[in-house]
């Protein structure tokens, strides 16, 4: 037994993590193609049974897909829907008790927790500042967070679709917001997402309408099991990228997660949208090349991610050096962890799902290697690899045109990409949505540690730099729309300031970005094509693929090295 | 700057829709997508589920006694920390799902190590773990859920001498019962083997005559 803790920390079950990776890459490109045809209109698989429902649909909303908008019209729509949808969900939370489905007896939320919750599940990043077990309803979850669940990664794929419609159009317009919400949700969102729950019942998760069972306990008392339809919830969270759980320790709960098989399922769930996303951008351009550049970036920085992470996390922690009794079992952080995922696939799981800014945990962040931590913010810090629905491929591309407008200051030629030229508007517009990520992190973060509100106790340098790291988590995250939590017990962030703050943060990295991709969409819209000249950049290449990873790389790290020198690189230094 | 000429001069066309226009397409969307999501969907996936598979659809509760009490679900951990019984992770919640899930110290934090040292103590002034000089790592470290059911087979192993010396069954019988109790892996090395310790106690009842 000289591993007595199993075979956790035996990486011989990498080889799942591997295949779940190859099965990924096999099926993106042709998932893609079928995004790509479903927001370009080409006929697709589903036709015969959708287009009629659709077509009822638009004609009860009073809209057709021949009514195009231009991009300040989309993005009014983008507003309209996301702001009823914000407060339809404010007053849900704040009136659950008196709402169906309250057999619990949650009691209502306060307002500025309802604003934080509301603001959190509209934009994707489904933070929690609450326990759901005791001040969630079965309603607040079932009938007011799920809408959020499907609105949401809807909006961001349209937007993305939108934006990318760009490139091929000359018209100025950017097509219709409400059919490509309606089509997001008939032809993608719920079709995988009750295929999904069914699989997951299938490997033990609860899909029923009791909320809760009373047990009891062997050695007396009793225990409240909370059930209900857990497996519909977990599966369009994660395919989603919401990344909101049914419980409060999400996809750690063995009762959202229970075996090693639906942790993998989970994983392809969060990585199938995502991952496709650059194919159906090819297939919209109709290039299918230029997708590739995109993949191959999302690959790099997702596969060197994760490997740093499993190397670190297998290291030993040396602070447990001198507990008498546990000997050579040091070695590593299973402290936070579930036994039933082995360290390979439990950590794919979190750092695919924090890249993916889904933010579902399976394992307490805060418990993890300081080093697995700074992997997991550097994901939140670029967004866009994958990052979140649609929205992630979309900082991706606002990526691209400025390494684009960069190589083209660097060669003295008028840069352009895809027939469409990058003038100083749109790389205004880039440059903002990209800066507004670093702001809106730093500047609360600040103030919350500067002013005091974040209320840290001076507990020696580890501690202090875990607490730090906790609070730059915290904004980061919010502003990535990622909704990971690194917490510690010592920050509380369910004050009044951490709620208005963290909202606010969240509805600025959601929609600043969104504006400034419909923008940018807009600008290219009304162009008409140029036709590639002997200056011309070739995107679909190794080069471009290298060049654009390194310059998403340098970017981000520019905007927030200092900062780690404060929390994670400072409980690596001086916490040993 | 000069970019290239707009394909038309012509003046903005009107908009797709007007104010009153969104608002209807708005409130009709989310009206709809609240009947689809909100009932639609999860009362059909629950329909299915109910019958694909009642005993996960419904929490994989588990029963005991002559009554068929409900004793708990074999995917959430509760206290069994009885002298004759298998212990489970240690849970800061007292394994009340209420309370959620509660956050450990920060890795590098002393006082992470202090609480292990103290976890270590308590369980070796239970029971006999002479037979291993150190304790296995997951069955004094808490979790990600405080709720994890499961247990590696080594620390439930390393058990069997505190509870055969508070019950009258033998080291081997024990062995036995735990080996029994190993879920392994679907495909080798696809997760890891791990014992459901409330399964494994449930088992163990009836033979201590509780």
């Amino acid at each position: 037994m000289d591993r007595p803790w199993g075979t956790t920390f035996d990486l011989s079950s990498l080889w799942d993590v591997i295949v779940l990776f190859a099965i990924v890459i096999a099926i993106a490109p042709f998932f893609g193609s079928y995004l790509g045809k479903v927001y370009s209109n080409r006929p697709a698989f589903g036709d015969t049974l959708l287009t009629p429902i659709e077509n009822a649909v638009y004609r009860l909303l009073g809209t057709s897909p021949r009514r195009s908008m231009r991009a300040r019209e989309y993005m009014w729509a983008v507003l309209l829907v996301n702001g009823v949808l914000l407060g339809f969900l404010y007053f849900w939370f704040t009136f659950q008790s008196s709402l169906p489905y309250d057999a619990t007896g949650a009691p209502p939320m306060s307002w500025s927790l309802g604003f934080h919750s509301a603001a959190s599940f509209t934009t994707n990043t489904d933070f929690t500042h609450f326990t759901n077990e005791a001040q969630m309803s079965m309603g607040s979850e079932m009938i007011a967070w799920q809408l959020a669940l499907f609105v949401s990664p809807a909006t961001g794929l349209a937007v993305a679709a939108a934006m990318i419609r760009g490139w091929i159009r000359k018209d100025g317009t950017l097509g219709n917001f409400y059919v490509d919400l309606t089509r997001s949700i008939t032809r993608i969102l719920l079709p995988l997402a009750i295929v999904g729950a069914l699989l997951y019942v299938l490997m033990g998760v609860p899909e029923t309408l009791t909320n809760f069972v009373t047990a009891h306990p062997i050695t007396g008392g009793t225990q409240i099991l909370y059930l209900g339809p857990v497996a519909s919830f977990q599966s369009l969270s994660l395919l989603g990228t919401n990344g909101g759980g049914w419980y409060s320790a999400n996809a750690a709960s063995p009762l959202a997660n229970p075996t090693a098989l639906s942790n993998l399922w989970s994983i392809f769930l969060m990585m199938l949208i995502p991952f496709s996303t650059p194919f159906a951008f090819g297939q919209m351009i109709r290039k299918r090349g230029e997708a590739w550049p995109y993949f191959g970036t999302i690959l790099i920085v997702v596969v060197v991610a994760l490997t740093l992470f499993i190397a670190f996390q297998a290291a030993s922690n040396p602070a447990l050096a001198t507990v008498p009794g546990l000997g050579v079992q040091t070695n590593g952080y299973p402290v936070g962890q579930e036994v039933r995922f082995s360290l390979p696939e439990g950590s794919m799981f979190q750092v695919v799902s924090v890249y993916g800014n889904v933010g579902a945990n399976n394992m307490d962040i805060g418990a993890l290697s300081p080093v697995a931590q700074i992997v997991l913010l550097f994901g939140m810090f670029t967004q866009s690899t994958p990052g979140g629905e649609g929205t992630g491929f979309g900082t991706l591309l606002l990526f691209a045109i400025l390494a684009i407008f960069i190589a083209g200051l660097m060669v003295g030629r008028t840069p352009e990409y895809l027939g469409k030229k990058i003038g100083t508007a749109e790389v205004k517009y880039a440059a903002l949505a990209l800066l507004v990520h670093p702001a809106a992190i730093l500047i609360p973060f600040g103030v919350a540690i500067v002013g005091g509100f974040a209320n840290l106790p001076n507990a020696g340098i580890p501690a202090n730099a875990h607490n730090f790291t906790s609070v730059l988590y915290e904004f980061t995250s919010e502003s990535a729309n990622n909704g990971s939590a690194l917490s510690t017990a010592a920050f509380n962030d369910t004050t009044v300031f951490f709620n208005v703050a963290g909202a606010i943060v969240m509805l600025v990295g959601r929609f600043v970005p969104i504006w400034a991709m419909l923008q940018i969409g807009g600008l290219f819209s009304k162009q008409s094509e140029m036709p590639p000249g002997p200056g011309t950049l070739q995107t679909a290449s190794v080069t471009f693929t290298i060049y654009l990873t390194l310059i998403l790389i340098i970017i981000s790290a520019l905007f927030f090295l200092p900062v780690l020198a404060l929390g994670p690189l400072a409980q690596i230094t001086g916490g040993i | 700057m000069s970019s290239p000429p707009p394909t038309s001069s012509a003046p903005v066309p009107p908009p797709a829709h007007s104010r009153a226009g969104h608002v209807r397409a708005t409130v009709v969307f989310l009206v709809l997508m609240v009947l689809v999501s909100g009932f639609a969907y999860p009362f059909l996936v629950v329909g299915i589920a109910q019958v694909i598979d009642p005993y996960a659809a419904n929490g994989s509760i588990l029963h005991y006694g002559n009554n068929g009490t409900i004793a708990g679900s074999a995917l959430v951990a509760q206290n069994t920390s009885a002298p004759y019984l298998f212990w489970e992770r240690p849970s800061p919640t007292d394994y009340n799902t209420t309370l959620g899930a509660v956050t450990p110290y920060g890795p590098t934090d002393p006082a992470l190590a202090a609480l292990l040292n103290e976890t270590i103590a308590y369980m070796k002034a239970y029971g006999d773990y002479t037979v291993n000089a150190t304790l296995p790592f997951w069955l004094v470290s808490q979790s990600a859920s405080s709720i994890d059911p499961d247990l590696t087979p080594e620390a439930v192993l390393v058990q069997i001498p505190r509870v055969s010396g508070n019950t009258s069954l033998s080291i081997p019988f024990l062995q036995n019962l735990v080996n029994q109790h190993i879920t392994q892996p679907p495909v080798p090395d696809l997760g890891v083997p791990y014992v459901d310790v409330l399964q494994l106690d449930l088992a163990l009842l009836p033979l201590i005559g509780r």
